[in-house]
């Protein structure tokens, strides 16, 4: 606050802002997804679904890949983690997401994960932070 | 802050009642009061712990404050409402703050809660915390608290060795107050009805919460500020007020130490309470250091401001304690009822609604101090309970200490009235500065947290305006279809290793059936009305073949044929010959031969019963199979049988098989003539006296023809194929036949020919031939043979003269007028009549013709001269001698024998116009019939003549005379032929004689006339030329 006190108006302050991700920082979803699917395929192989268990291992599963997303250098993003687990049984099940957001810079990537037992469906979202 | 401004008219009327009440116990009590409280203390040695620490300082000042006070409040106060409050106060305090209570309540139960609400946090949790206290003390007994006291107990003692002279003259009225109003209120029934108002205010707080969204105006809140926190500013306003803010601020006083008391009494802020008292300590330490003087002054004032507070607490407490009382048994006993229930869980409860507003008074006090410090500011920030507390404490002892200073000992009579004023001031003034100090942290989060806002505001309007932000299309994360039941099925009962490989079911078990059969169809002709044995036919034999489906034998019909054709002859003969042996009167006949130059002889069964009395006329073999025999048969001179009756007959014999002819023609008209075709058996022509010629086909079906069964014979008769009666009339015949021949169009040797004969036997195509036949009138006629590729059983409309089912028709093909071209003109006057004609083998172009003047004409088919013209006996002069018999030399020389009807005998040569040899007179002048060349001897020929006589000619033995003579005994014979095999040596010559009666013998001639010499040829021929 001090430094925008010392800007003071009469400077452009248009200039200090980023607008735009680096090229290198941006949000990738191939490489999320790749990521997440990793972790999903390592996580979840030969998990049955039991009620009891899934809060933990979603929330767990969710910081496991928020924690992996940021080691990836995404620079400026928030991040968004949502991971929801479900049982297999036959019904049908319709998920869909829709971001109010800047869609140059943001983005997301989502993965899913089925096994007999249940259905993993994990969706990042990286928000840019201006 | 919220609540302050929330607050409303009403609270601060409950204020100013409060105010009221506050006066006139402030007038007579509060030095009761306070007394009272410290009577308290001393009594339950410091249960109050909240109070221990007022009283220190109260303590201290109290003597003088106490005094001065007194003083203050008895000018100022009492002028005003000395009376009322008095009398209520000597009445019963109680009853006042019934009085008042119930006003309150009739006013509306709204103003109570806005008074919860407004003041809400502050005097219900004062009261709570009032209560509380007083519960604590006057419920839980002292032992409760002793470990708070013992904490307590050091200021205590200390304080109290100082104020305990003090103490003890309040205790003294307090106890005196406290008998009152104990008489009026039972300790038990106030615990109860604390309980109860505890409750209230439970309630209250809650109503409070529903309250909150009525307004406030900003002056109520200032002024109710200014009456609940410590404001100086109010004080200014009247004495009165003062008065009233005094008490009041001084119960937030008290509130603060309570609450800083009450975290003391609770573990978790004896921390707090600590640095507190240390804190104080050392306050009071560096006040009593450096303000001896003063302190006193301080004290007092302290106690003064706090002494106000217990009386007008302990008052309002036991007033509203007496209103609950009242409302409770007004309303409902159930709360008592509850309260009594939650006696036990009552420490946590309280303890717990405690914090909750411990922690609303730090923001009121914060919210007091900002409000003081900065007008703008009030809604900011938590200052640290410990730290506001210290504040305060702090800012009193400052202000204390300043209103000392400024107010000099002397003017304290006069700054009576202003004390508050100042007090008030001052501190505001001074907790300024104090709160700056003090508040800069809290001050720099705010402004950094306030400067980040407005700089995160600045920073987002200008970046909003360089970002757009849109609404994604929606994201489908997971589309999961329902599974259907047979999936389902499938995973959950299907897993054991099992996978469904098709499906069974009947779909290709069809069946196909037609019940409708198929027509039977068959081609049939009929002939109405039917002339012939075959009145209807069809081709049954190929159809049944079809319809049957059996397979047929690949057989060669034809060659199966042929073969049993032949075989049948072969058989046939071999039956006739066992025949002949068995039966003697064949062999005996045979032998029987009366004939001295044959051997043996046998008889052709011409006793058939249609031959009976026919005369043979003609007797003619094949030259090609030389067994074949044609016999003709004349009519009948007494009618026989009535329908052959007037038809002439003509039998096919084969003489291996004599016992019956092969077979039977008929015709209408009488044959004079007849021959074989010349290369195959198969076709018989015959000319008859009506001028018409005739043909058979003897491989015609003889079921197509006549069959007549006699004497238990079937016996087929076989009518013409091709008849050229009454058809053809500008070219026909229209006088008698007198000679048929064939002409064979090509040349042949016999030999090649015999061969040629074999080959071609059955079929229908073989070499092409001509008919010749010749009338009367020298009319002579060549006719094509045609056979017929296709029968036509119905009878064809264009060959008139074919049988219908007849296979071979005659074409004219050239006629000749014999008479005109063949004689010179002097032989043509006198009208020479053609007899008969022979054709020459070796020349078929080449004929000759014999007359009725014993000339013997030459001419050709193609009608070229030729040389000799005639053939003239060896006497020049023309005699009307007819010539009966020409027969040429068959072994290739141009040789021809001419028998004359004088009995004379010429041997001519193609080449001369004269006989080479002529004998006259060796039939003794008898006419000859019949004149042959051997076939098995070049040398010899026979003779027949009119007389029977047979003579044996043989040139090589004598050339003048025949070496033999033999009558026939018995009859005439009409006709001669001779029946030989000329490619065979086996010397077998026969004569055929056929006799008047109509019997055909055949003898066998001698081997020495049959047997062929050696090189018989070369001796004829010397004999020839020396005869020449």
């Amino acid at each position: 606050m001090a430094a925008t006190g010392e800007l003071g108006p009469g400077r452009a302050p248009g200039n200090t802002y980023r607008l735009r991700p680096g090229l290198q920082q941006r949000f990738k979803s191939s490489t999320v997804k790749e990521c997440i699917h990793t972790i999903l395929m390592e996580k979840l192989a030969n998990v049955e679904y039991v009620p009891e268990e899934m809060p933990q291992l979603t929330k767990s599963l969710s910081e496991m890949i928020k924690d992996r997303l940021k080691e990836e250098g995404f620079d400026r993003y928030k991040m968004v983690v949502q991971v929801v687990i479900g049982e297999q049984r036959g019904e049908g099940v319709n998920m869909a997401a829709r971001c109010f957001w800047d869609a140059d810079t943001d983005s997301y990537a989502h993965d899913v994960f089925m096994n007999d037992s249940l259905f993993c469906v994990v969706a990042a979202f990286g928000c840019f932070y201006y | 802050m919220e609540g302050d401004k929330r607050r409303t008219k009403e609270d601060t009327w409950k204020s100013e009642e409060l105010r009221k009440h506050l006066r006139t116990s402030e007038a007579d009590s509060k030095n009761e009061d306070q007394k009272h409280r410290e009577k308290k203390l001393q009594k339950e040695k410091s249960v109050y712990d909240t109070d221990t620490h007022k009283h220190e300082r109260k303590d201290r000042g109290k003597s003088k404050e106490r005094t001065k006070e007194r003083e203050r409040f008895k000018s100022s106060e009492r002028d005003r409402d000395k009376m009322r409050e008095r009398e209520r106060r000597k009445e019963h305090q109680r009853e006042e703050d019934r009085v008042r209570y119930k006003d309150k309540l009739h006013e509306s139960s709204l103003e109570k809660e806005r008074y919860s609400i407004s003041k809400g946090r502050e005097s219900n949790r004062e009261q709570d915390k009032k209560h509380k206290r007083h519960e604590i003390k006057q419920i839980d007994t002292q032992d409760n608290l002793k470990s708070f006291e013992g904490r307590d107990k050091e200021h205590h003692r200390r304080r109290e060795s100082r104020h305990h002279l003090e103490e003890e003259k309040k205790r003294s009225k307090e106890r005196e107050r406290r008998h009152t109003e104990k008489k009026d209120n039972d300790t038990k029934k106030s615990i109860d009805k604390f309980l109860a108002y505890k409750i209230e205010e439970v309630e209250r707080v809650h109503k409070f919460q529903k309250d909150q969204e009525l307004d406030k105006e900003r002056e109520r809140r200032h002024r109710e500020n200014k009456e609940h926190s410590i404001r100086p500013g109010k004080e200014r306003l009247s004495k009165e007020r003062s008065h009233k803010h005094y008490e009041k601020d001084e119960e937030e006083k008290h509130k603060s130490k309570r609450s800083r008391e009450g975290s003391s009494h609770r573990d978790r802020e004896g921390q707090l309470a600590d640095v507190y008292e240390r804190v104080k300590s050392r306050e009071n330490e560096r006040t009593r250091r450096d303000l001896r003087n003063s302190e006193h002054k301080e004290e007092d004032k302290i106690q003064e401001q706090m002494s106000p507070q217990h009386v007008s607490r302990t008052v309002r407490d036991k007033g509203q304690l007496i209103e609950k009382e009242e409302r409770d048994t007004r309303q409902e006993e159930m709360k008592n009822t509850r309260i009594y229930n939650s006696d036990t869980g009552f420490d946590d409860f309280s303890a717990n609604y405690e914090d909750d507003f411990e922690d609303y008074e730090d923001d009121f006090e914060d919210d007091d101090k900002s409000g003081k410090e900065r007008d703008a500011e009030e809604n900011l920030s938590e200052i640290p309970f410990s730290r506001t507390s210290e504040i305060e404490e702090i800012r009193r002892a400052i202000s204390a200490e300043n209103d000392r200073i400024c107010t000099s000992l002397p003017k304290k009579i006069e700054n009576e009235t202003k004390e508050p004023v100042m007090e008030r001031q001052y501190p505001s003034v001074r907790n300024s500065y104090g709160g700056i100090f003090m508040d800069f942290q809290l001050a720099n989060q705010r402004q950094s947290g306030r400067s980040m806002a407005s700089k995160q505001k600045k920073r987002s309007s200008e970046l909003l305006p360089l970002i757009d932000l849109d609404f994604s299309v929606s994201f489908s994360l997971l589309d999961l279809p329902p599974v259907n039941e047979y999936d389902m099925y499938i995973r959950n009962f299907g897993k054991m290793n099992t996978k469904q490989a098709y499906v069974q079911c009947n779909e290709d078990n069809l069946e196909r059936d037609t019940q409708t059969e198929e027509v039977e169809t068959l081609e049939k002709w009929t002939q109405h009305p039917g002339k012939s044995a075959i009145v209807s036919g069809g081709p049954t034999t190929n159809q049944d073949i079809s319809v049957n489906g059996t397979p047929t034998p690949k057989i060669d019909s034809q060659r199966l044929t042929n073969f049993l054709r032949s075989a049948c002859r072969v058989i046939a003969v071999l039956l006739e010959e066992d025949q002949v042996a068995t039966e003697p009167r064949w062999q005996q006949r045979s032998r029987q031969t009366s004939l001295s130059i044959s051997d043996s002889c046998f008889q052709l069964n011409t006793n058939q019963p249609f031959l009976h009395d026919r005369k043979v006329s003609c007797l003619h073999f094949s030259q090609v199979q030389r067994q074949t025999l044609l016999s003709v048969h004349g009519l009948p001179e007494k009618a026989s049988v009535g329908l052959l009756n007037r038809k002439s007959i003509i039998c096919v014999w084969n003489i291996w098989q004599p016992s019956s002819p092969q077979k039977v023609l008929i015709c209408d008209s009488e044959v004079i003539c007849c021959c074989f075709s010349p290369n195959k058996t198969t076709l018989v022509f015959a000319g008859t006296t009506d001028g018409s010629l005739l043909v058979w086909d003897l491989r015609e079906d003889s079921r197509m023809r006549l069959q007549m069964m006699i004497n238990g014979i079937d016996w087929t008769f076989r009518v013409p194929t091709f008849s050229t009666d009454g058809i053809l009339l500008s070219v026909n015949h229209t006088s008698p036949i007198l000679a048929v021949e064939p002409v064979s169009t090509s040349l042949y040797t016999d030999k090649n020919y015999g061969l040629l004969s074999l080959s071609y036997q059955e079929e229908m195509s073989g070499p092409p031939f001509q008919i010749a036949s010749m009338d009367e009138n020298g009319t002579l006629n060549m006719w094509v043979v045609i056979e017929l590729r296709k029968v036509d059983l119905a009878g064809s409309q264009t060959d008139l003269g074919l049988v219908p089912g007849g296979k071979v028709k005659l074409v004219h093909s050239s006629t000749m007028e014999l008479s005109n071209s063949l004689f010179p003109k002097d032989v043509h006057q006198r009208m020479p009549q053609t007899l008969t004609i022979k054709f020459l083998s070796s020349d078929p172009n080449h004929f000759i013709v014999g007359t009725n003047i014993g000339l013997v004409g030459h001419g050709t088919r193609n009608g070229l001269k030729v040389l000799p013209k005639l053939f003239r006996p060896q006497e020049s002069r023309l005699r009307s001698i007819s010539i009966s018999a020409i027969d040429f030399f068959p072994f290739g020389k141009p040789l021809f024998l001419v028998g004359c009807s004088d009995g004379s005998i010429r041997l001519y040569q193609m080449t001369s116009e004269y006989p080479l040899m002529q004998w006259n007179d060796s039939t003794n002048g008898q006419p000859i019939i019949a004149l042959q060349w051997a076939l098995t001897r070049p040398a010899v020929f026979f003779v027949l003549d009119a007389s029977s006589n047979i003579y044996i000619w043989d040139l090589l033995e004598n050339d003048l005379l025949p070496v033999a003579k033999q009558t026939v005994p018995s009859e005439n014979v009409v006709t001669m032929t001779l029946l030989g095999e000329p490619e065979k040596t086996n010397g077998l010559l026969g004569i055929v004689l056929a006799k008047e009666s109509g019997q055909i013998d055949i003898q066998y001639v001698k081997k020495k006339w049959a047997l062929p010499q050696p090189e018989e040829c070369e001796k004829l021929h010397l004999v020839l030329l020396q005869s020449f």
